[in-house]
């Protein structure tokens, strides 16, 4: 089975192109981040995974899982088993955590023929998985990341993740705005789930996010394209010089 | 039938038709609309009124013999029947209700009762034909379920008059069962007494071959409050005019309405707050949901007086917009004449936020569910207050609505 394979990517947003010929394949349980400077194209990369229509897909392939990728819609490819974890997870007042969560929950089960979960069983699986990542009970009872901090998003990301139990979760910058002690959880909750059953990208400016996650591979991205690929070195390398020499 | 005929066939009916000066003050007003001279420019009672339906309408009204009832469902519940603008006399140690008749008008009022150029008003008094007192004893604390039905054809032209009296509790819930092809310019004052508290909720839901006219107009003595909350879910043309003064020190006005438009329905909404005490609180919050091509639009006052100190006023409208053929206007406007006041106005209408229906898909949710959590989501702020029954209804006929989405 391929789990991911994306091949000669050409992306454009609003006439400009983004991705460049872009290929990347990722076997199931690897763990993948990339690396690059601002504009290089990794939140494209990011979205158009998740299928955010704003993209434009003006030529290339992307297999997930043997399916192609283009012929699912956003909520299709989450139901697949993608997950994305957003730089700036948005607020939505008014939606209520819990049974938003149990929708998404069950919009996963229904894809896998699985029965889906009813109220009380999922309230004991939000508890768990929230006690499990030192989430607070009185959180869970908010709107959508409303007045939540920056740590307190991207936790909830985690959760999400978590309990919807994603084959491929793409981190998009999760690092951004968080400081030392909400970086250490976010990825110790990150490292609890991974498993052979499951693979990352995770997209990131520094080392620090990568020092904890440790990843199998670090590419380097730069317009469009990724121009090295690399053991967790590469990060170092990175952290020292800089991108003028990719 | 033209407005002449109309005027001709509702002289002949016999009630309201019997006092000379009220006759005579009607001919007027029909003669300024029926020679279209009446203000037109920046007339916010003409925003969006179906005016050529208004115009040449069939005037359809008579009193069926078989009589509205009115009754008391369980201790201190009353369920009050309206029949094509007609109530039954009913009274005891809570409630008195009433029919009015001519006489009850005070004729100086009937005159000057229209500041604000409103052609629906001057309708209603040129056509009156029905109407009831309401009055709640001091100390009652009840709930009154008040039913409009309007049979097939009928043209309403209806005043209202409650009173709720000193450290009266009340709860309204205001329906309208509006059969086929009806009209219904309802006109209703609200006068609370000092320490009364009285909580309206309005329930519109009829077919688009209806049209339904609401104004009310609240008086607020000291320490009352007044909170009146719409819910229009219809398919025909609904006008919600509502007016608050605070004449009272400490008292409350709360205006709130949520409206959901689809096809090409249109609506029109105001509300307008005087503040002429001080130490008042007033909030205006209209909410609405277009489709299609229907359109509405809601205007917002706050009047603060030199003397009414320590006010708060507070004005909020939302739209969001389903299409882009379909259209909100919305236009708030604050007059302060007091210097320590803490007044807001606000205004936001657009399309569903792309960036939320995004979050939600890419959760698993499909496009259609997660418009519906977003749409639900606006105005779960409106249904905070209230009761579980009203709750349940609201978001069965919401969720009928967004089906049509």
């Amino acid at each position: 089975m391929i789990f991911l394979n994306i091949n000669n990517l050409n992306v454009t947003i609003d006439g400009k192109q983004i991705l460049r010929d872009f290929n990347l394949n990722i076997n199931l349980g690897e763990v993948h981040a990339i690396m690059g400077p601002n504009g290089s194209g990794k939140s494209t990369l990011a979205n158009v995974l998740a299928g955010n229509e704003d993209y434009e897909v003006k030529s290339g392939k992307i297999i997930f899982k043997d399916q192609n990728l283009f012929d699912l819609n956003i909520e299709e490819r989450a139901q697949l088993g993608i997950f994305l974890a957003f730089q700036y997870p948005v607020e939505i007042p008014g939606v209520n955590i819990t049974p938003f969560l149990q929708a998404s929950l069950n919009s996963r089960l229904k894809n896998q023929n699985k029965e889906e979960v009813d109220n009380l069983d999922f309230a004991k699986i939000l508890r768990s998985k929230a006690q499990e990542l030192g989430i607070n009970s009185e959180m869970l009872k908010r709107s959508i990341n409303t007045g939540f901090s920056g740590g307190e998003k991207k936790r909830y990301e985690i959760l999400q993740m978590s309990i919807l139990n994603p084959e491929f979760a793409i981190f998009d910058e999760t690092d951004s705005g968080l400081d030392v002690d909400a970086l250490r959880i976010v990825t110790e909750g990150i490292n609890k789930f991974k498993t052979n059953n499951n693979s990352f990208l995770i997209i990131t400016h520094y080392q620090k996010l990568l020092d904890y996650i440790k990843p199998d591979f670090v590419h380097v991205m730069r317009d469009g394209s990724i121009v090295k690929s690399g053991d967790i070195s590469l990060a170092s390398e990175i952290e020292e010089s800089g991108y003028k020499n990719f | 039938m033209t407005l002449q005929d109309n005027f001709e066939n509702h002289s002949k009916q016999y009630i309201f038709c019997d006092d000379e000066f009220l006759s005579k003050e009607r001919e007027k007003i029909f003669i300024k609309i029926n020679s279209n001279n009446f203000e037109k420019k920046n007339n916010e009672s003409l925003k969006n009124l179906p005016f050529s339906d208004l115009n040449s309408f069939n005037y359809f009204f008579h009193v069926l013999d078989d009589k509205p009832k009115s009754i008391i469902k369980e201790k201190n519940v009353y369920q009050v029947d309206i029949v094509n603008g007609r109530s039954e006399n009913y009274e005891d140690e809570n409630i008195k209700i009433r029919n009015i008749f001519s006489k009850d008008f005070d004729k100086k009022k009937y005159v000057k009762d229209n500041k604000d150029n409103d052609i629906v008003m001057d309708f209603n008094k040129i056509f009156l034909n029905s109407g009831f007192f309401l009055t709640v004893k001091a100390e009652a604390q009840i709930k009154i379920h008040l039913n409009h039905n309007t049979k097939k054809n009928f043209t309403i032209f209806q005043q209202n008059f409650f009173n709720f009296q000193k450290n009266s509790k009340v709860k309204i819930e205001e329906n309208f069962n509006l059969t086929e092809n009806t009209i219904n310019n309802i006109k209703s004052d609200f006068k609370a007494d000092e320490y009364s508290s009285i909580e309206h909720n309005i329930f519109q839901k009829f077919t688009s071959s209806n049209k339904l006219f609401l104004t009310s107009n609240a008086t607020c003595q000291k320490n009352s409050s007044f909170k009146q909350f719409s819910f229009n879910f219809s398919d025909g043309f609904v006008r919600n005019f509502h007016y608050a003064k605070l004449n009272g020190v400490f008292a409350k006005a709360v205006l709130k309405g949520c409206f959901f438009l689809k096809d090409n329905n249109a609506c029109s909404n105001k509300t307008f707050v005087s503040h002429n005490a001080e130490n008042c609180e007033s909030n205006q919050t209209y909410k609405g949901i277009l489709n299609d091509i229907s359109k509405a639009n809601y205007f917002s006052n706050t009047f603060v007086a030199e003397n009414a100190q320590k006010t708060e006023g507070y004005q909020l409208s939302k739209g969001i917009l389903l299409t882009d053929t379909c259209a909100f206007f919305s236009k708030p406007e604050l007059r302060i004449f007091a210097d320590d006041v803490k007044c807001s106005h606000g205004s936001t209408i657009g399309p569903v936020d792309e960036s939320a229906l995004y979050y939600l898909r890419s959760r698993g949710i499909d496009k259609k569910q997660a418009m519906k959590m977003i749409i639900a989501s606006f105005i779960e702020d409106e249904l905070e207050n209230l009761d579980e029954d009203n709750i349940n209804k609201i978001n069965n006929n919401l969720s009928n609505y967004l089906n049509s989405v």
